[in-house]
């Protein structure tokens, strides 16, 4: 008996590191879903790691307060962040105006704009050009909303940006739609990939440009204060040119 | 010479260990399977009838909640004019369940389509296990004993991923193929040890009494044992048919637009997640009652000669 509650105690003494929330009033807990390289993934040590990590990093010690990184599945990201499991989300979400009516969103701290993978003989020169092929994004981005913009795309979903390039590595799909930092590392990191996709275009229009933003919950003032005191410290500094040079790969 | 007394406590003894184990009607159960409401368990049944009402009553209410009635009666006369009562029914202002019940059609397609697929074939897969499992052939047993043993230790998820992506690589299935071949390679092993059980649990006298009137092995198996093990089989069967419509919803990580895929694609576009995933759950707690009242009504009908 003696034993057996030992190890119950161990059992619960191991859990409890998980589910003791932050004390400390000046700690932002903010979500991730890593499965964004170069912006955020998970690396060889487990740690999630890439540019937006590092970049929320820089920005707490500027604006004086304590980041705890916390590893979210996309697909119901914006629902945690409703039912207070973390109290903000920096995982390349693209500001618009359809999300601006559910958070709010800190100064943008990247611009991207969509990119299309596909194979090295495909003959997708624009855009119009999937019309009748089939598409694949991630669950939820603003890839996805492009590819649902143009009706005669067939749109596929996936978890997780890697699973679609993956399937259209192996010929499922036509092309994968995502953002163009992320499109080009996953062709240049991977030597496969690297051999058979190409990027096909990027989306050049001024209207195609999209902003990286964190959001908070809808009237979050006091995080979104500090987080945005914290980003400007970062771009005074000239520090985001150098997370830019570390992690974005050059074309 | 023994006694009469303790002559009868030996005879009595003889006879317990000779005793055959009292008949007990063999019903398999599996205890994670959706409940078969049978008429013999009350509770269960009027259960069912409850929540076979509730569901659809539920599912009307919150795609109609903000206009019961006020639109119905507005709009009847376009109706029966132009017959497009629908699409302005859509075109209302938006409630979310709605916005999602339209949302979904082609999901409930697919869904249908995985498990319409895969039931027949894994239970084809299962007949097939079931009968190599009893064979006496050393290869042919030990063959599908390690597709059972192999295909019961992988999680049906890591099944899909690994059929999908892994085997990917090697040999391209079109995306419905590929759910359908893993689940039912799956449930395939599922069945066969059901089907397994069902002919051991029938009496080795039906297979002498046949071998006896001159039936060979096969037409005993499938003239006399067969037939009489349906009857076992049929409700562990129909409620791993029940299971399978259940872990279809995994298919959506194929990125295969079910049911499950539209409500979290509708989810993370609108992020009315409470609605989205409401609408499912009673979607899919809607299909298994009817599925599990079809698998009854089928036992009912295959067991009518039994007394209950």
């Amino acid at each position: 008996m003696k034993k057996f509650m030992l190890l119950a105690a161990l059992a619960v003494a191991l859990t409890l590191p998980a589910t003791l929330p932050a004390q400390d009033g000046k700690t932002i807990k903010i979500a991730f879903d890593a499965t964004w390289p170069p912006f955020e993934f998970v690396n060889e040590n487990k740690e999630v790691t890439g540019f937006s990590v590092d970049y929320m990093k820089a920005a707490a010690i500027e604006g004086g307060y304590e980041v705890q990184v916390i590893n979210a599945a996309w697909d119901g990201i914006f629902a945690g962040l409703v039912n207070k499991q973390y109290d903000a989300i920096c995982s390349s979400v693209t500001i618009t105006e359809e999300r601006k009516k559910t958070m709010d969103f800190s100064t943008p701290y990247f611009t991207v704009r969509q990119a299309v993978i596909t194979p090295k003989d495909s003959p997708v020169r624009v855009f119009d050009d999937l019309a009748g092929k089939t598409a694949g994004t991630q669950i939820g981005t603003t890839g996805t909303f492009a590819v649902d913009k143009v009706k005669s795309i067939i749109s596929k979903t996936y978890d997780e940006v890697g699973l679609a390039v993956e399937d259209l590595y192996i010929g499922r799909i036509d092309a994968v739609v995502c953002d163009d930092a992320v499109a080009s590392n996953f062709i240049m990191e991977n030597k496969n990939y690297k051999e058979k996709l190409k990027i096909a275009l990027v989306m050049d229009t001024p209207e195609a440009e999209e902003l990286y933003g964190v959001a908070v919950r809808k009237g979050d003032s006091a995080t979104l204060e500090l987080i945005n005191k914290g980003i400007e410290g970062v771009k005074a500094k000239g520090l985001d040119q150098e997370l830019n040079k570390k992690w974005i790969v050059a074309e | 010479m023994i006694q009469p007394y303790k002559k009868r406590k030996i005879d009595q003894a003889l006879a317990r260990q000779e005793a055959p184990p009292p008949e007990k009607p063999v019903t398999i159960d599996i205890a994670d399977g959706p409940a078969i409401p049978r008429p013999s368990d009350p509770g269960l049944y009027s259960a069912w009838k409850f929540v076979m009402i509730a569901t659809p009553l539920i599912m009307i209410y919150l795609t109609t909640y903000d206009q019961i009635g006020g639109f119905i009666v507005r709009h009847l006369p376009e109706f029966f004019w132009r017959g497009n009562f629908l699409e302005d029914w859509a075109l209302t202002e938006r409630n979310a369940y709605r916005a999602f019940f339209f949302f979904m059609p082609d999901g409930f397609q697919v869904t249908f389509q995985v498990t319409l697929f895969s039931i027949p074939v894994a239970v084809f897969l299962g007949v097939i296990t079931g009968l190599c499992r009893i064979s006496r052939r050393r290869p042919i047993n030990l063959a599908a004993s390690i597709y059972v043993e192999v295909v019961r230790g992988i999680p049906l998820l890591v099944q899909l991923f690994y059929l999908y992506y892994a085997l990917g690589r090697l040999i391209t299935i079109p995306p419905l193929g590929s759910a359908v071949l893993a689940i039912s390679f799956c449930y395939g092993a599922y069945m066969g040890e059901v089907v397994r059980s069902g002919i051991e649990a029938i009496d080795r006298g039906q297979r002498e009494a046949a071998l006896s009137l001159g039936f060979t092995p096969f037409q005993a198996m499938f003239y006399v044992i067969l037939p009489q093990a349906v009857r076992t089989i049929l409700p562990p069967v129909g409620n791993e048919c029940i299971a399978l419509l259940k872990d279809s919803t995994l298919v959506s990580v194929l990125a295969i637009a079910d049911i499950m895929r539209r409500a979290r694609e509708f989810a993370t576009i609108s992020y009315d997640y409470f609605e989205a995933y409401t609408m499912v759950a009673l979607v899919y707690l809607f299909l298994t009652l009817l599925l599990s009242k079809l698998v009854s009504k089928m036992e009912g009908r295959m067991g009518s000669y039994e007394r209950r």
